[in-house]
């Protein structure tokens, strides 16, 4: 399922377009007709009041929920049902909204999970611990280590991640999805319930993200100031429905988002 | 002396048997974690690995290929059938059913045993089938410090030392490699390990895999210890309680609670049967479980109390 490698798509073409996408729960609808695109290399915000369907369309994106009308264009292929574990594959990694790590495994642990695609070996050479099983293991180790040194998260790599506190928790999430190596990187609401210091430690992870890595980022941010600070450009959801979409300036000044969302006390 | 010789062969025989209900509710464990999934068809997988293995066994004895030849061949051809049946059952019966509630798929496992059941049958023949992978003769342990020694059953020896080499493999393939990796994930977040690749199709196979060999490593020594027979399933009654002591989710509990158990029930036997009469071993176990429900309702070795069934 993974899309076939075509000219490769560089900085400013578009990387993922929705195309009149609508999704609905039984009689609730959570999308009506949206239409977006991400551009390769950008920082993309989506943004919106509580309900407006920000996550189910990261749900979209990456094969969790599948819209009942609607075209999703991925590095130039027109996609229908995606399985996650599909657009995985495909280059797309996530964190989520509430932190979704592996309880019962370390920070480590958590990180290499984000490996798994990326490992080829047969699992019986991985038993045996010999050959070439080896020589896999100690290369991804080596990219994990070098992640974990970006997030600064060395103390607690041998930490089960349930006794991390809740800012830390985040950090591993991020440093799984970024094990993947994805090309587009969604997070939903990542500084949720942090305190300033935390914020501007994960702003900063997601800028040098973006930029070292050149990593497309598409983010859900209820925080107004840092969609401003981090994002290039910004859609808005209310309802279901897309009410803007533009710079963050050109939203900021938007009578309908301001109606709709900056009324509204966050 | 003599006393205290009894009871340790009454401990050692009843600990040896219980290593057997660890290897059943083994298979249990594994599928509850990873998949939520109340899996009533373990015994009916052991009765179905048990028949493949005796009666290709057999056919090749017959036609006159060397017995470890045969072994080896019946094992593989069993945990074939076993990955088949992991395939099918992951195919049209879970796989369609992604997302239901855990009743659900607890309910198709009971249809998933029927199924096993008379498949089995139908193809491998309803007979009792004696299965002799193993001496079954006995030794008699420190005949110097006790008159007569202790008796020690070399099934059940053996029966122990192949589930030792189960659990540290199970222990290796769980912490080393991708897949057991993977699995755990799968067993702590659906939606977290999905988002990293991994396909639960692809895992919920693995799984129903690794309990249908579990369950042809059950099969081996049931089969050598009463013959492969269908009375094999009625095994899985004896692993409920001891999931309920050890904790639904837990491993280690699977094992610790089968010890129990097979010594419970053993020294219960030995020890109150002359008073209150025999048969002790057969509800002793569910009487023990009891006990432990009232008390800790999530096992000894349970994270928390199981809403999923
Ligand atoms: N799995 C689901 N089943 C039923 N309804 C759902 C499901 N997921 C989302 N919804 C509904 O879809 C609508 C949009 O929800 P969504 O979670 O996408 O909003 P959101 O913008 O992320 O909100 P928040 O800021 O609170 O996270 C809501 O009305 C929600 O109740
Ligand atoms: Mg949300």
């Amino acid at each position: 399922m993974r899309a076939p490698d075509g000219p490769p798509v560089t900085s400013g073409d578009v990387l993922l377009s929705i195309d009149n996408v609508s999704l609905s729960f039984g009689g609730v609808k959570a999308i009506s007709g949206v239409s977006f695109d991400i551009r390769k290399g950008e920082i993309r915000a989506i943004i919106g009041p509580n309900g407006a369907g920000k996550t189910s369309m990261l749900n979209i994106i990456n094969g969790f929920y599948h819209p009942q009308q609607g075209i999703i264009t991925f590095k130039g292929e027109a996609r229908t049902r995606m399985r996650p574990h599909d657009a995985a594959d495909g280059g797309i990694a996530r964190t989520f909204q509430n932190v979704a790590l592996f309880r019962g495994m370390s920070a480590l642990d958590n990180i290499m999970a984000g490996r798994t695609l990326k490992m080829k070996r047969n699992m019986f050479w991985q038993m045996l611990r010999i050959g070439p099983a080896l020589a896999e293991e100690v290369e991804h180790r080596h990219r994990v280590e070098e992640i974990i040194d970006f997030l600064k998260i060395q103390e607690i790599r041998r930490t089960p991640v349930s006794r991390l506190p809740y800012g830390l928790q985040k950090r591993v999430e991020l440093g799984r999805a970024l094990a993947m190596e994805p090309e587009l990187l969604l997070f939903d609401e990542p500084m949720a319930g942090m305190n300033i210091e935390e914020k501007e430690d994960m702003s900063r992870f997601i800028l040098d993200v973006n930029e070292h890595y050149g990593t497309t980022i598409a983010l859900i941010e209820h925080d107004m100031g840092v969609v401003m600070d981090l994002s290039d450009r910004v859609v808005v959801l209310d309802h279901g429905i897309k009410i803007a979409d533009g710079t963050p300036a050109e939203v900021k000044s938007n009578q309908a988002v301001i109606d709709a969302y900056l009324g509204v006390a966050h | 002396m003599i006393l205290f010789g009894q009871f340790l062969e009454v401990l050692v025989s009843g600990l040896l048997a219980g290593v057997l209900y660890s290897l059943v509710a083994l298979g249990f464990v594994l599928i509850f974690k990873a998949s939520g999934v109340f899996n009533f068809a373990q015994g009916a997988m052991v009765l179905l690995a048990g028949l493949a293995l005796v009666r290709s066994l057999d056919m090749m004895v017959a036609n006159g290929l060397p017995f470890w030849a045969a072994i080896m061949l019946a094992l593989l051809f069993a945990a074939l059938v076993m990955a088949i049946t992991a395939f099918m059952v992951e195919r049209f019966v879970l796989g369609p059913l992604i997302n239901q509630d855990g009743l659900t798929l607890f309910m198709s496992t009971i249809g998933v045993t029927f199924i096993i059941e008379g498949g089995a049958q139908m193809l491998f023949g309803s007979d009792v089938y004696p299965l002799r992978l193993f001496p079954s003769d006995a030794w008699f342990l420190f005949e110097d410090s006790f008159p007569g020694g202790i008796l020690v059953s070399k099934i059940d020896v053996w029966g122990g030392l192949i589930a030792a080499v189960l659990v540290v493999g199970l222990a290796l393939f769980f912490q080393k490699t991708k897949t057991g990796r993977a699995l755990r994930a799968v067993a702590d977040d659906h939606a977290a390990a999905q988002s990293v690749g991994i396909s639960l199709n692809w895992i919920w196979f693995i799984v129903w895999l690794v309990a249908g060999l579990v369950a042809l490593v059950a099969a081996t020594v049931w089969g050598t210890k009463l013959g492969v027979q269908f009375s094999i399933t009625f095994l899985a009654l004896k692993a409920l309680p001891v999931l309920i002591i050890g904790g639904f989710t837990s491993v280690p509990g699977a094992i610790v609670g089968g010890l129990i158990v097979g010594a419970g029930e053993k020294l219960a036997e030995a020890y109150l049967g002359p008073f209150i009469g025999g048969g002790i071993e057969y509800w002793f176990a569910y009487v023990l479980a009891l006990v432990v429900l009232m008390a800790r309702p999530q096992g000894l070795f349970g994270e928390r109390i199981i809403e999923r069934i």
